[in-house]
């Protein structure tokens, strides 16, 4: 079961965070309220989908540059921004960089709400590859380096005796190793295993 | 005498013997003693006579060494005017040969127009005995044997022997002294004229003030009848009469103007060399020679005014004497030192004319800056106002989401109503707070005419008016009175009220897109100034559009009417809107008239 997503809102106007809340509230989001940047990074961010909904205007720090702040400290939390008074290059910079959405204040409730929502499910799909991708990591290293070396030969497409030939053992033994490697991956076939490897390998680079 | 004649006898013969004897002798001696003295007389006469004659040629041989030796020339002529002597420096400094002066008159030492003077002059101090000129040390023009004339100090004496008249003349070579006297006096007419021409150029001055006192330097101490310079107008390549001083004072009329290359003061220029001539009524370069000859001119003599390679212009003056090699060397040096000068000058007023340019592109950038300020405060107003404006509709759509769900509990509509007041109360000070400093911003207020702020606002609005096609009206009353008001403020609601025009256009097709713009004073003495468009003109009651955030634009912010209605009346003026028939709308406003402009 994974737990209820969260909405950060940054703004520095109180009213703004106080009825984003209240707003936010009634469609049974849970919502956390900040009034500067440095507020929120302090704070450990929970283990659950969220997004955070910015001010672009902030006393200390532009909220876009704040965006790439987060970019750096790899926070990959879905940002919708809010602005007072917004321009199309300011807009077209935060999209590059990834923001789910540019709203101008005031923005009707509908819109702010459906940003929200894209951004939490933005936000739960990221955390699901990962949670995956974490699993197949940790299912990997339970394998031994001889199971290691026959999956890695099957995932390139050869046979059994092949792989027995190229590492110099007996076809029987690759069989066993091969059959353990698939249990403790939890590969229900070899295709399954392919897919899994394609992944560690992808975060390898 | 008998010897043998008595005692007597004898004794007496004896003694008259003996008397006779010593009678001669006394008288031998006394004539032995005379001829002595004359001998001696002789002798004496005769050494008087030779120390004479030695004394007499020892002096002729030392008037002849004085003769030889004397660096100047002696020279000795009879009363025909004809060279009887003439020692050997007279060859030399005439440099003819030993002796080819002598029979020679001695008006062959002498130039041709002083010979005439000489033999005259001569004449009649033979016939009165008036001399025409100081025997003692006078300065005169000789001639060589080559022609070339030199300076000589001249002395005479006279001597009559036997019935005739010699005179002697003792003639110096005083050239190389009057060389120095001259460069001496070139020198110091040439610092005198440097400096009055460096005087000048340090005034606080026009180019044209500075320009006549280095013509009347050269009126005052070359002597010149009139001087003038002229300046080079390089787009034109036309020869400017700039100072003109002494017979001739204008700048206007036939020399005003002078075509590069034509005349001789275009040629100069042209050409880049001086012209000087001494010999006006000879002289082709001389265009009018009857008013020369009038005005009694004698010479002529102009300077190109030279930058390196470049002619800045032309100085030139008249002369009712010749000009003298002395002045030449002036004017050439003097010639430089203007256009030095000139440049120097011309490089101030361009470095102070990009300065003023400077400055008014500045306060035209001020002005700009100030107008699309509205731009930048526009910004601020919206994210100011947003902030309260979003609260309260996030309250807004949180209590109607509750109460779609039934689920709105009094106690929580209550909360959100308060922050809704709040919020909308917060809003709107917010406003009165930048109308506060829209109207508070210190306003210069000066007399104005309101018709050039028109025209500023056109000329500020030609490329948006050009863009969309606007054809402009104007009606401006002439000769109104002025108002009293901030410029740019005013030029800020013109601004407005003519983009409002334009945009209020911009879609349409069917008819010209046209704005009229006028000005007049109305029956209670106040100015007003209306802007009317064709355009689609407004349904809603007029005063809407001067609140706040009222738009009828797609992208408006709903602020321009309402800062332009609160300047104005900071202005003690009124701001109205009428909606015109079939189409279009008209925006006036009236100021009221300078204070010290009222009848």
């Amino acid at each position: 079961m994974t737990p209820p997503p969260i909405v950060f809102v940054l703004d520095d106007d109180a009213s703004v965070r106080k009825s984003l809340t209240f707003l936010m509230t009634t469609i049974g989001l849970r919502v956390e309220a900040f009034s500067a940047p440095d507020e929120f990074l302090r704070k450990p961010l929970p283990d659950s989908p969220g997004c955070l909904v910015l001010d672009v205007r902030l006393p200390e720090l532009n909220g876009l540059d704040f965006q790439r702040e987060l970019a750096l400290r790899k926070i990959h939390i879905p940002i919708v921004f809010i602005t007072g008074y917004g321009d199309i290059p300011m807009s077209v910079r935060a999209m590059k960089d990834g923001a789910v959405e540019f709203l101008t204040k005031p923005f009707r409730d509908q819109d702010l709400l459906d940003a929200i929502h894209a951004a939490i499910e933005r936000d739960r799909a990221r955390r699901e590859r990962e949670q995956e991708l974490k699993g197949i990591q940790n299912r990997f290293e339970t394998l031994s380096s001889r199971e290691r070396e026959v999956a890695c030969l099957v995932v390139q497409g050869l046979l059994n005796k092949q792989i027995a030939d190229q590492l110099g053992t007996a076809e029987n033994t690759v069989k066993v190793h091969r059959s353990r490697a698939m249990t403790k991956m939890h590969a229900n076939s070899v295709a399954d295993l392919v897919r899994m490897v394609q992944k560690l390998n992808d975060t390898m680079k | 005498m008998r010897p043998h004649s008595g005692v007597r006898q004898e004794t007496q013969q004896v003694s008259e013997q003996s008397e006779r004897a010593s009678e001669l002798e006394r008288s031998v001696a006394r004539r032995t003693a005379e001829l002595a003295k004359a001998n001696e007389d002789l002798q004496k006469e005769v050494a008087s006579r030779r120390r004479v004659e030695e004394d007499l040629r020892s002096s002729e041989e030392r008037h002849r060494v004085v003769l030889e030796a004397a660096s100047d020339a002696i020279v000795t002529m009879d009363d025909h005017g004809v060279i009887v002597f003439a020692n050997p420096a007279t060859t030399r400094l005439f440099g003819y040969e030993p002796g080819e002066v002598v029979g020679k008159p001695l008006t062959i030492l002498m130039p041709q127009p002083m010979r005439e003077l000489h033999v005259n002059g001569y004449r009649r101090y033979l016939a009165t005995g008036n001399r025409h000129i100081n025997w003692h040390g006078t300065e005169l023009t000789a001639m060589s044997r080559d022609g070339r004339e030199f300076q000589v100090e001249v002395s005479f004496g006279e001597l009559s022997t036997d019935g005739h008249r010699l005179f002697t003349g003792f003639i110096r070579d005083i050239s190389q002294r009057k060389q120095a006297e001259q460069i001496q006096a070139t020198a110091q007419l040439l610092a005198a004229v440097r400096g009055d021409v460096s005087l000048a150029f340090g005034m606080e001055g026009s180019l044209e003030a500075i320009l006549h006192e280095c013509a009347e330097s050269m009126v005052r101490r070359l002597d010149a009848a009139f001087a003038r310079i002229w300046i080079l107008n390089r787009e034109t390549s036309m020869l400017e009469l700039r100072a003109s001083a002494g017979l001739y004072t204008h700048l206007n009329g036939a020399h005003a103007r002078i075509p590069m290359g034509t005349l001789k003061i275009g040629t100069i220029a042209k050409e880049q060399r001086p012209v000087l001539s001494n010999d006006l009524l000879n002289d082709p370069r001389i265009s009018d020679k009857a008013w020369a000859k009038n005005e009694g001119m004698a010479g002529f003599a102009g300077y190109p005014l030279l930058i390196g390679a470049r002619s800045l212009g032309v100085m030139a003056m008249f002369s009712r004497k010749p000009v003298t090699t002395q002045t030449i060397e002036v004017l050439a040096s003097v010639a430089d030192l203007i256009a030095q000068g000139i440049e120097r000058k011309r490089a101030e007023e361009e470095l102070r004319a990009t300065e003023r340019r400077l400055k008014e592109m500045e306060t035209e950038l001020a002005r700009v800056v100030r107008v699309t300020s509205m731009g930048e405060l526009a910004a601020s107003i919206a994210h100011e106002v947003n902030q309260p404006l979003t609260a309260i509709v996030n309250n807004g759509s949180a209590c109607l989401r509750l109460l779609a769900n039934r689920k709105l509990d009094p106690e929580t509509l209550r909360l959100a109503l308060d922050e809704i007041v709040a919020d909308g109360t917060r809003a709107s000070s917010i406003l009165s707070r930048i109308r506060a400093f829209i109207t508070k911003q210190t306003a210069e207020k000066t007399t104005l005419n309101v018709n050039e702020v028109i025209q500023e606002v056109l000329a500020l609005t030609g490329r948006e008016i050009q863009a969309h096609r606007v054809l402009i009206h104007q009606q401006l009353k002439p000769g109104l009175p002025p108002v009293l008001g901030d410029r740019v403020q005013l030029q800020q609601v013109l601004l407005n009220l003519i983009i409002n025009g334009i945009e209020a256009m911009a879609t349409l097709t069917d008819r010209p897109r046209s704005i009229f713009v006028s000005s007049q004073i109305n029956p209670i003495n106040r100015i007003q100034v209306a802007v009317r468009d064709s355009g689609t003109g407004f349904s809603s009651q007029p005063e809407q559009l001067f609140s706040p955030f009222y738009t009828t634009k797609e992208h408006g912010m709903g602020m321009g009417l309402s800062i332009s209605r609160s300047l104005i009346e900071s202005h003690g003026g009124q701001l109205q809107a009428v909606p015109l028939s079939p189409h279009g709308a008209e925006f006036s406003f009236t100021l009221p008239v300078a204070p010290e402009a009222e009848p």
